[in-house]
């Protein structure tokens, strides 16, 4: 009994560190004076990586997820003969909750399992260690700009896939099941509000931009250097990330829409 | 030694994950020589060079590298002493994304603000030294790993440090890399006038090129001086390593219960 209270509460101190840790990690990164002209082509190459590289993956999904929910939208849509809300619905969904938290998972799983994976690499093969010794501090040079990168590639890849998957969304719902074009535009342009919707589903993406690319390259740096230590850090990359993301769209959500 | 030492190490002691890795060593290192640091596997060696480095702090205990206390150094200090530094890791710990020439180019890049042409003659003079000019364009992958070590060399010196620390240079490395490895740090200390600090379990090897050895054990410095004298040591354990014989003052057998309870035998 004693043993289990021990552990719990060693549980509690090791949670309580690796936070104290990780908010250290980031005023570390953030400390930096950003310098532009040997940093911007740093940024560059990560935001390809972790942006451009997880097009393909943003667009599929995007289209796919536009599409069911065209599909389905139109079967529930159609017992109450309003199929020509079929736009706004769609819309609504993918601005507000969908982009965001979905295009954040995806990131997760696609990019910020590979920044950990990358990072961890580099510590276990003593390149960070290296850099330091050459008088470069690894936190400015190796790991803000992929902060940075994820900070701005996501919510440009939330926007991405909810205009792929509003296409996708049209051509179930006008060309596939014969929704009338002028009521599915219409009603979604009378109905989605550039700052109550489009912002806040970009203000949500910015978010969790953030705390995916900071929770990626923080497991990354903090890794056992070792195989197994870089395998559990990955792991541990994507669903800390996912849970990140769940938990802070609940919040997110109950701040900008919950008007009760 | 007092006013050559380069480096002074007094009463360090430190401890990871509870275990007590130096336990009040003290050690100095002349400047302009090389000096050895041998030792078993798992006696804290490239500890001791992260300590010199700043890249760890000890308990207590002072650490200077030409009159400054690393331990003491505020961060932009730090990094201006490591600029003097060049360390070779065991694992070369080139940069995987950057080709050879980038990686010998990185420090320069970083810290000067040369002419292209200018770097791009300095890195081929480093290469060169390292007998690695023909390989400038491949990328770290397709190195073996006696070229990896050479370039990591040649990355090293690339800001002609004063000091500069090999950790394992020949840990698994062939006859022929070996000699080559062993050369170079040879020729690089005479030629460029560096300290260079030498970690090393290989004792024909580090004791054919170092003027000055020092053996660690258990924490503390079990024997130093010059080749010859530690040779002629009359230390049981400080031989024992020296002529790599199974057992000794460290024995063979890990630590453990009787024998004959292990085994079930023998009366309770």
């Amino acid at each position: 009994m004693l043993d289990r209270i021990a552990s719990l509460g060693r549980l509690g101190l090791d949670i309580v560190a690796s936070l104290g840790r990780s908010g250290r990690f980031l005023g570390g990164v953030l400390a930096g004076v950003p310098r532009p002209v040997s940093g911007f082509p740093l940024l560059v190459k990560q935001i390809y990586a972790v942006g451009v590289l997880s097009l393909a993956i943003v667009v599929v999904s995007g289209l796919f997820i536009g599409m069911v929910l065209g599909l389905q939208g139109y079967t529930i849509l159609s017992d109450y003969g309003s199929e020509s809300a079929i736009g706004q619905m769609i819309a609504l969904t993918l601005v507000r909750e969908l982009g965001p938290v979905v295009t954040a998972l995806l990131f997760a799983g696609r990019a910020g399992s590979a920044l950990t994976a990358e990072i961890g690499l580099m510590k276990a093969t003593e390149q960070l260690s290296s850099m330091e010794m050459m008088g470069v501090d690894p936190l400015r040079r190796v790991i803000a700009p992929r902060l940075w990168a994820g900070f701005i590639a996501m919510p440009i890849l939330a926007v991405i896939f909810s205009v792929v998957g509003i296409w996708g969304g049209m051509l179930v719902g006008v060309e596939w099941l014969g929704v009338f074009e002028g009521s599915f535009w219409g009603n979604m342009q009378s109905s989605v509000d550039f700052l109550d919707d489009v912002m806040n589903g970009v203000i949500k993406s910015v978010v969790f931009g953030f705390v995916c690319a900071w929770i990626a390259v923080f497991q990354g740096y903090d890794c056992v250097p070792t195989s197994a230590g870089i395998s559990s850090a990955t792991t541990k990359t994507v669903v800390y990330s996912s849970l990140a993301v769940l938990g802070l769209d609940f919040v997110l959500t109950a701040v900008m829409f919950g008007d009760f | 030694m007092g006013s050559t030492a380069y480096i002074s190490l007094k009463d360090v002691v430190f401890s990871r994950s509870g275990r007590r890795i130096f336990d009040g060593i003290t050690l100095d290192i002349p400047r302009g020589k090389i000096t050895a640091i041998m030792g078993p596997s798992g006696t804290g060696k490239t500890t001791l060079l992260r300590l010199i480095g700043g890249q760890l702090r000890p308990d207590t205990g002072s650490v200077q590298v030409d009159g400054h206390e690393v331990p003491r150094l505020k961060r932009k200090a730090l990094y201006a002493l490591r600029e003097k530094m060049g360390m070779l890791f065991q694992s070369g710990a080139l940069f995987t994304d950057l080709s050879v020439f980038e990686n010998v180019a990185f420090p320069l890049r970083v810290h000067t603000k040369l002419p292209e042409d200018m770097i791009h003659d300095i890195v081929l003079m480093k290469l060169e030294a390292v007998g690695l000019r023909g390989a400038r364009h491949l990328m770290p992958s397709e190195l073996s790993g006696g070229m990896t070590r050479r370039v990591a060399l040649a990355r090293s010196i690339a800001l002609d440090p004063e000091l500069i620390m090999y950790d394992e240079p020949f840990a698994g490395q062939d006859p022929i890399a070996m000699g080559v490895l062993v050369k170079l740090i040879r020729d690089l200390n005479s030629s460029m006038g560096l300290t260079s600090v030498l970690v090393s379990h290989d004792v024909p090897e580090s004791l054919s090129i170092c003027h000055y050895a020092c053996i660690i054990a258990d924490g503390k410095v079990i024997g130093e001086g010059t080749p010859e004298e530690l040779k002629a040591h009359p230390s049981d354990q400080v031989q024992q390593f020296l002529q790599g014989q199974p057992d000794g003052p460290v024995p063979f057998h890990y630590p453990a219960d009787d024998a004959s309870r292990d085994f079930g035998l023998g009366g309770a």
